[in-house]
């Protein structure tokens, strides 16, 4: 029989670090990623010599780029590995790091993304098959074409799904590490740049570059180390998995359906006690399928609950309070991470203006190409 | 000229629909699962690798559409519009539209097969587009 996480030693985050998720810049990858982890261990009160291993995620950099950055806390030898896998990145690095420790193969490791965008275009090698039209379908228009076809199944107005752009970019304004930190009325974001179908420029998530660091520690590394357990948060669940064969417009729904279930019944709790999510909404029909997808409301009545609130900061279940991936920002490799950063921060009740009240339960979720997804839930 | 191209689609249909290109998919012969384009790696279904060519009829329902206003590809310049068509024999395709670009499309609306002139260099002298079925409902 396979064992969950929940079986084995638990689990608990205990420091958080960022550099601040920006445009395409000339600072190197070294400097991002450094500044993250440097801040996860002061957050933690540890340092460097007491981290056993370290999960290194990115997407876009190329081989190899962790020791590079690591060398630069000391370099003492301990195991590094490099995990892509593509917007999921992070959220994979971060499950890792934890069955790690949860195995008792280490008492602390560290999970850090880091990515910058790349020059030229993202490569990925051929597969051989061809396709009708896909040179034609970026990613902006797949979740188009998945507008339209919600808009028209469930009567919702495409320009109220922009709403979750409203929310967004007001969660992403109180947010110093976000990309973009600028409210943003509907006006602003249906008036904004046409991309594809009904998405406009600010329903998009910009991607560019930054880090996030996580350190996750075991209950004897807690005793160990003498570390605040009022400050540690526990890693619920994880679950993760790929897309199944079927003839399906719409995988990373179906997808993540079938994962979310998995981690909130791990987690023994029930969709209703979700006080704060953050889901990968890198455009703004993705929020209405994720969310809905966690079973907090029926499908098709994400929008009108919206409208009521239910899912600001101060309502029911704060939804993507970081400013998600809109407006926080979505540099892929530390995206997964930085979930998990601000759900800390949130369960912690650390989280200043964005602070979801009194929060117990957290969960994060993430999609990558191919498709993939990862969810994790967190408590106090 | 891109053979993987050419392969995708044939210039004539199937039996049942004559008149409109068909599709090149393909059939597991274990489980019955059709697919698009025809490969000849596995099924994704099953993992069987007794893979047979299998004609998908171009005619299908829109499923839904949406107006490309920025491109990412220089050889695909916008606007234009693209579709998703759940065809008559069970594939799923995306493609795009032979339609004006403000075209309101309503879910459901049957769309047919058609080829056109290609515009990408090295990509042979036809493109297979869907448009809405005229003259019926
Ligand atoms: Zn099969």
């Amino acid at each position: 029989m396979a064992r969950l996480i929940s079986d084995l030693v638990p689990v608990y985050v205990v420091g958080i670090g960022f550099h601040p998720y920006q445009y395409a810049s000339d600072t190197s990858y070294v400097a991002l990623g450094l500044r993250a982890i440097r801040e996860a261990l002061a957050d933690a009160r540890i340092d460097w010599e007491a981290v056993e291993s370290s999960y290194v995620a990115n997407a876009l950099l190329g081989m190899a780029v962790g020791r590079p950055m690591l060398r630069h806390l000391g370099a003492l030898g301990s195991p590094i590995i490099h995990i892509e896998n593509a917007s999921a990145s992070g959220s994979a690095a971060f499950r890792h790091a934890c069955i790690e420790v949860a195995s008792g193969i280490s008492d602390v490791a560290l999970a850090v993304g880091v990515d910058k965008p790349p020059k030229s275009g993202i490569f990925r090698s051929p597969t051989g098959i061809p396709n009708l039209a896909e040179d034609a379908i970026a990613p902006f228009t797949h979740f188009a074409l998945l507008t339209d076809e919600y808009s028209r199944k469930h009567r919702i107005a495409p320009e109220d799904i922009a709403l979750v752009a409203v929310k967004n970019h007001a969660n992403g304004a109180k947010n110093p590490n976000a990309q973009r930190q600028k409210e943003r009325t509907l006006e602003e974001v249906l008036g904004g740049k046409a991309i594809s179908g009904n998405l406009t420029a600010l329903q998009c998530t910009p991607v560019g570059e930054g880090a996030a660091a996580v350190i996750v520690v075991s209950e004897a590394g807690i005793k160990r180390l003498g570390l605040d357990p009022g400050r540690a948060v526990r890693v619920a669940s994880s679950a993760a998995g790929s897309q199944k064969a079927d003839n399906d417009l719409n995988p990373d729904t179906a997808l993540t359906i079938e994962t979310m279930a998995r981690a909130i019944g791990e987690a023994q709790l029930g969709p209703g006690d979700l006080d704060v999510i953050e889901l990968h909404d890198a455009f703004t029909i993705e929020e209405l399928f994720y969310a809905e997808a966690t079973g907090i409301c029926p499908p098709g009545r994400f929008v009108p609950m919206l409208k009521e609130g239910a899912w600001n900061i101060g309502g029911q279940c704060a939804i993507s309070p970081s400013g998600g991936l809109i407006a926080m920002g979505h540099p892929i490799g530390p995206t997964g991470i930085g979930q998990i950063g601000e759900i800390v921060r949130q369960l912690r009740g650390e989280a200043g203006a964005r602070q979801q009240p009194a929060a117990k339960a957290g969960l994060a979720h993430m999609v990558g190409v191919g498709a993939v997804c990862y969810v994790h839930v967190l408590t106090r | 000229m891109d053979d993987q191209a050419a392969a995708l689609f044939a210039a004539q249909g199937t039996g049942a629909l004559p008149d409109h290109p068909a599709l090149n998919g393909g059939r597991c012969k274990a489980c019955g699962y059709i697919f698009f384009p025809m490969q000849h790696y596995g099924c994704e279904r099953c993992g069987s690798e007794e893979l047979e060519p299998w004609l998908i009829g171009g005619r299908g329902r829109l499923v839904a559409s949406a107006e490309v206003h920025v491109s990412m590809n220089p050889r695909r310049p916008a606007p234009y519009v693209v579709g998703s068509i759940a065809t008559d024999d069970g594939a799923v395709v995306r493609s795009i539209l032979e339609v004006p670009a403000d075209a309101d499309l309503a879910p459901g609306t049957v769309m047919t097969s058609r080829l056109v002139e290609e515009t990408r260099p090295d990509k042979g002298p036809f493109d297979l587009r869907f448009a809405p079925e005229t003259g019926r409902p």
